[in-house]
This record gives C-alpha cells, sequence and structure tokens, in this order.
C-alpha cells in the first residue's frame, strides 16, 4: 500500500478541526466521568453522550446510503482484555489528569505536562510492544481473549439505523423525563449561543455543540479516510523513533511493531500520524485566537502522576485496545462490542481513581459536607 | 450575582489559594478545601492556568450548593475564580 499526497492533506486537515474543536470546548473525557460521580456535574458527560448519539447516526446513515461498508467499521477482539485494559486506561487517565485527545489539544495549549503525558504515553506503547513479543502475546493476551474476530452490531441482519434511532430514542427518553422536552429545546438553543459575534476568538464553545460537530467530522472521516484513533498512530510514532536508534529491523522482528506498520510501505510516518500531530496544532490555533495560549509549568510535586498516568495509559490503551477517542467516537459509532466493554472498563478506572486514588468527595452516591481527605 | 471584571477587581478575597500548575482534579480540591474552612459569606479566590477549571468548579460549587460564583478574571490563560462560601 502507498499512500498519496492528497490522504496526508487530508488527514493533516481533520487533525487540525479535531484539535481546534476540541480545545474550543476543553473536552474532557476524564472530567466527564469524574465530575460527574465526584462533585454531580454532568456537563461533560452530556458532551460525550451527544458525541456518541451523533457517530451512531453518522455511521448509521453512510452504512444506509452506501457510502461505507460494515467491512470498515472498527471492531476488535473481544475479551477479558477489553475490561482489563479499559480499567488500567481509566486509572491512566485520572492520575495523568487527561485522556489521550486531553493531552494533544491541551499539549497544543501549552501545558508542559501533557508533553510529558504523551512522551510517556508513546514509551507505554513502546513498552507494551517489547513485553508482547516475546512474552506477553502467548501468556497473557491469548489467555484473556474470547473471539478471535470483532463484532459491530452493524453486522446483524438488521436496517443499519434501527440501533441507532432506538438508543437515540432512550437517551431522549431518559433526558426528557429529567428535563422536559422544552429544557430539552432550550438546551438547543443555549448550545447555539456562543455562535454570536465573533466565534473564532471566543475562549470557550458549549460542548453540546462541539460534540455534534465532532460526531459529524468523525463520519466524515469515516467514509473517506479511517476510523479515528489516536493511540495506535502514537504507537507508530513511537514505531519510528525507535527505528532511528535501533534500525529498520528491530521494528520488522517485534511481532507487535511488525504487525503495526504491515499496511505501510516503509516504517515511516502515515497519515493517520498526520492526523494527530495536527491535533496538536489545531488546538494551538484555537488557544492563540481565543488569548488560552500560555506556557504552563507543572508544579514539580505532580510529575510523578504525569509519568505514571502515562506510562499506565500507553501500556493499557494497546491491551484494551484503543483509547478513549477510538473506543466512544469510533467504536461506539460503529457499535462495537469490544468497545462497549473498553468504555465500561474506563468508568471502572475513573471511579477508582477518584475514589481511592485522590480521595475525592463522591457526591453522587452519598451527601456529604464535603468533607474529604485533607491529604489528598 | 455575577460581577463585573472591574467589580472584581476591588474585592478582597478572605482567602486566596494558588492553583498555578496545578490540572484537574487538584484544582477542583483546592477551591473545596479553601471553601471548607472559610465561614458563610468569606470570599475565596483561586488563581490557575487550568483553562477547564474555569467551567468545573462553578459548576462543582453550584450543584452542591456550595458557594456563589461572584464571577472569573481572565488573562491571557491565567484565571482568578472568585467564589463565596454559602
Amino acid at each position: 500500500m502507498f499512500f498519496i499526497l492528497d490522504m496526508f492533506i487530508l488527514a493533516g486537515i481533520f487533525g487540525f478541526l479535531y484539535g481546534f474543536l476540541l480545545q474550543k470546548a476543553d473536552f474532557c473525557f476524564t472530567a466527564s466521568f469524574r465530575d460527574w460521580i465526584s462533585v454531580r456535574d454532568s456537563r461533560i458527560g452530556k458532551g460525550v453522550l451527544v458525541l456518541i448519539a451523533t457517530a451512531m447516526l453518522g455511521f448509521g446513515l453512510m452504512l444506509t446510503l452506501g457510502f461505507a461498508s460494515v467491512k470498515q467499521v472498527w471492531s476488535m477482539p473481544i475479551g477479558f482484555s477489553n475490561l482489563i485494559g479499559g480499567i488500567l486506561f481509566g486509572i491512566g487517565m485520572t492520575i495523568a489528569g487527561s485522556c489521550a485527545s486531553g493531552a494533544l489539544y491541551r499539549a497544543g495549549m501549552g501545558y508542559i505536562q501533557f508533553w510529558i503525558v504523551i512522551a510517556c504515553m508513546i514509551a507505554g506503547n513502546l513498552l507494551f510492544a517489547l513485553v508482547y513479543d516475546p512474552w506477553a502475546a502467548d501468556y497473557v493476551m491469548e489467555p484473556l481473549a474470547l473471539t478471535e474476530e470483532g463484532f459491530s452490531l452493524f453486522q446483524m441482519n438488521l436496517p443499519f439505523l434501527l440501533i441507532p434511532f432506538l438508543i437515540v430514542a432512550l437517551m431522549l427518553f431518559i433526558a426528557s423525563h429529567q428535563f422536559g422536552w422544552i429544557g430539552i429545546w432550550q438546551g438547543a438553543k443555549e448550545s447555539l449561543q456562543d455562535m454570536k459575534g465573533n466565534p473564532l476568538t471566543k475562549s470557550h464553545w458549549d460542548i453540546r455543540f462541539v460534540a455534534v460537530l465532532l460526531g459529524i467530522l468523525a463520519t466524515i472521516q469515516f467514509v473517506v479516510m479511517s476510523s479515528i484513533s489516536i493511540t495506535g498512530p502514537e504507537t507508530r510514532i513511537g514505531g519510528v523513533l525507535l527505528s532511528f536508534f535501533f534500525g529498520e529491523d528491530f521494528i520488522y522482528q517485534n511481532t507487535y511493531l511488525n504487525g503495526m506498520f504491515a499496511d505501510f510501505p516503509v516504517i515511516g510516518l502515515g497519515p493517520e500520524e498526520t492526523l494527530v500531530i495536527f491535533m496538536i496544532i489545531g488546538a494551538f490555533v484555537s488557544a492563540l485566537l481565543s488569548k488560552s495560549f500560555r506556557i504552563r509549568k507543572p508544579k514539580a510535586s505532580r510529575l510523578p502522576y504525569a509519568i505514571g498516568g502515562g506510562l499506565l495509559m500507553g501500556i493499557s490503551s494497546r491491551m484494551a485496545p484503543g483509547c478513549n477517542i477510538a473506543n466512544v467516537v469510533a467504536g461506539m459509532g460503529g457499535l462495537s462490542i469490544s468497545s462497549l466493554i473498553v468504555i465500561v472498563g474506563m468508568a471502572g478506572g475513573v471511579f477508582i481513581a477518584t475514589a481511592y486514588i485522590f480521595k475525592m468527595p463522591l457526591m453522587l452516591f452519598q451527601k456529604m459536607d464535603f468533607d474529604f481527605d485533607e491529604s489528598a | 450575582m455575577a460581577l463585573s471584571t472591574e467589580e472584581l477587581s476591588t474585592v478582597i478575597p478572605d482567602y486566596t489559594v494558588d492553583g498555578i500548575g496545578e490540572v484537574c482534579p487538584h484544582t477542583l480540591n483546592i477551591a473545596l478545601k479553601a471553601l471548607k474552612k472559610a465561614k458563610p459569606g468569606e470570599i475565596v479566590m483561586e488563581v490557575t492556568d487550568h483553562s477547564i477549571a474555569t467551567k468545573t468548579i462553578p459548576a462543582a460549587v453550584k450543584m452542591n450548593k456550595i458557594a456563589e460564583v461572584l464571577g472569573i478574571v481572565s488573562e491571557n490563560g491565567e484565571y482568578k475564580i472568585y467564589l463565596k462560601k454559602l
């Protein structure tokens, strides 16, 4: 397979737009669950649900119209590794302070902490590859696997839009119970408020509005390019760096890394890696326009969190496989069972880290006088 | 009661906490800790350079009726969040 220049340009545009939008909404997947269980703030959680709904409807519509085939849907083999990888990823992102996409857009905003997180994620990716071959493939990943193939609900002989419609109808039903139909309409109107005046220079866009745009963008990418992913391309970026030091044979001799470059003509950066790099650039431009860019130096005492969380995310994202973006957007959009399991795991991981590592108040479950461990 | 940037500049906080270089959830924990110490009516101001804290901290204190958000002053990636304990 050879890449043509157009694919790199297309990937660059996608990456730029993702980074720009994620920064504008401060789209933090970690906070979507952590803040809900800890302080009952569901704002970002709602954004994630809108994103999932948009992607599902978008993917279903594209399959119905014949613009994409079921073969293009990203679904991975099912097994306990989905759950364990998800849990470890959830713990990692809570400790590090951001998920895979959050680290990228914040790197573009000038956070040194998240450059460290990205570097450690890549180190974690490579560490997994070096343990996978010769050891973990047979002794860890194989016993944890339940199926050899992935499964997407789109593979069932049902009209493609049926399941997305049912899930979105259920979401709307629950929302209408909680907020009423007028409340939902008000919310939809509110979400467009930031578009008044010059939206480009505003520091914040409503997360629900941005979620719809991200869902549409991921749908277009699904049709014209690939399923969005971050940690797979980051692993290849790591592989390319590794090949500078140890030569290309080193990459080809490792089963895992060799597999990662299977569709590549050489060991190098392809369109998806370009997309990931341009996410940082998109976020940088977005932050500059709203005067939110600033070199942000982390507190030294927090560096172990960045390093540990990053390494954990790197290793677990290979195990699961996939990061928050791949599983939430491409996975849920594609109705993939493995991604559903990974997301359940991630939620569990965020809970574990929030409750037991940071010892945050858990006001969703118990009313308390925000009485929590002072040392956390 | 949201105050303007000029009005906020005249507010003298009872507690000022430093969240520069911190990220979530520490930015929130710092604010909650200070609010725990504060008496009702007292003002807590957190300085932070973590952009999302300008959304998460106000949401958390409003949702749980811990404090009133007086306003946020934003300047070149640095933010001052003013909270009045309820």
